[in-house]
């Protein structure tokens, strides 16, 4: 934790200037478009990887420089974050989608580790248990469901599909999602001065202990404050449920309607038919006649 | 909890958000589509904890029970939109989300 005296200085105005925020907002951007996936070499890719990471570096150098304090805290809290960030960025630019759903789920232990470092040991659990236990192992069924048929078809498994390989609009999301990171950073980082915390500060274990521990104190205020939306929450799970189990359901019956017409070619009298043959019931092919005769 | 600490965690959240944002407009892979929104979901969630840490006291509970909320929505869009994904791959025996481009209006 820093000082309190560090609190309150104008932070960020002097260093983290809204001109390096749009300078690293810029050659993070032109970094991202040359790593999602295109029609360009693989060493192309590397070298928008490397540039991202020198931005990200960079801007971190400065944040850390700024707060001046390396202990602690703040060095979990940029390994959490620094492995957070990276994960995600491979998470939409790797051409693989199962590779994609694992590295999301690496985003997701350093986002429960992040938890962690704010005191609220029960909402990492929480996000581990939901997100990568069980969000995460549907989502990989439905990848391996969704692309066996695919490779299949194709016969071309370890190239993956055309729209993984090549990604739509890259220049243009990249501008647009760059220019929103940069408003937001520097919202965050220079308009934000004016903040103060409602309560006066306390210690995270002196809150928790008043309400009893944290999982208690949580509780109480979920089934007394939220009851309703608790409620609310709990009929949208079942409501989701049915619908997916309906939506699912929906498929099937089609899938069978729509195999159930047989196409008959074979004209129903053969042109050599014998005059003596019977035909043959059971059978829905009406070429096939017995010759009592014969 | 300082303000300059709110403001790291702020950031960090914040990137996530526009990282995910990114995601959802380039990728065409119906299901790398839903994980970007994943992304975005965990950027929105660092910020309510973040916040609640913030303010500690009873707002320390108020942030959880938002993220506690925002898991709920979470679930239940994954568990739709996974099998809508199936019910369309189905049809057109693709992922690509430009194969629904004549969707229109």
């Amino acid at each position: 934790m820093l000082s309190p005296t560090f609190t309150f200085s104008p932070l960020a105005a002097a260093v983290l200037s809204p001109v390096t925020i749009l300078v690293l907002c810029v050659v993070a951007g032109v970094g991202t478009i040359l790593l999602l996936p295109g029609k360009r070499e693989t060493s192309i890719r590397w070298i928008g990887g490397l540039v991202l990471l020198a931005a990200l570096l960079i801007f971190i150098a400065i944040i850390v420089r700024e707060g001046a304090a390396m202990r602690g805290e703040a060095v979990y809290f940029w390994l959490f974050s620094g492995i957070a960030v990276i994960s995600a960025i491979r998470v939409i630019s790797h051409a693989k989608p199962v590779y994609s759903a694992l590295y999301f789920v690496l985003t997701v232990l350093a986002v429960a580790g992040l938890f962690v470092l704010l005191w609220t040991e029960f909402m990492a659990a929480a996000l581990i248990l939901i997100y990568a236990g069980a969000i995460l192992v549907t989502y990989v069924f439905v990848i391996m469901l969704a692309s066996q048929a695919h490779s299949g078809a194709t016969g071309k498994a370890t190239e993956g599909a055309e729209y993984d390989r090549v990604s739509r609009e890259p220049t243009l999301a990249a501008a647009v999602g760059f220019t929103l990171m940069g408003v937001l950073l520097f919202v965050i980082f220079d308009k934000a001065e004016g903040m103060v915390p409602a309560t006066p500060e306390k210690t995270p274990a002196q809150a928790i202990s008043e309400g009893g521990g944290s999982v208690r104190a949580l509780g109480a205020y979920l089934f007394n404050d939220q009851l309703l939306t608790l409620e609310l929450a709990g009929v949208l799970l079942t409501v989701s449920m049915v619908g997916a189990v309906i939506i699912a359901k929906r498929y099937v019956d089609e899938g069978e309607t729509e195999t159930q017409p047989e196409v008959i070619v074979t004209p129903a009298t053969p042109l050599d038919d014998n005059p003596h043959s019977i035909p043959v019931f059971g059978t829905r092919n009406p070429v096939a006649k017995a010759y009592p005769e014969n | 909890m300082t303000l300059f600490v709110l403001q790291r965690y702020l950031a960090v959240g914040a990137i996530l958000f526009c990282i995910g944002l990114i995601g959802f407009m380039t990728r065409r892979n119906l299901i790398v589509l839903f994980l970007s929104t994943e992304l975005m979901f965990q950027g929105i969630a660092v910020n309510f904890i973040a916040f609640g840490r913030f303010h500690m006291g009873a707002a320390f509970f108020h942030g959880q029970a938002f993220v506690v909320f925002l898991l709920v929505i979470a679930a239940t869009e994954a568990s739709l939109a996974l099998g809508l994904v199936v019910l369309l791959f189905r049809r057109k025996n693709t992922l690509d989300a430009d194969a629904w481009r004549d969707l229109k209006g």
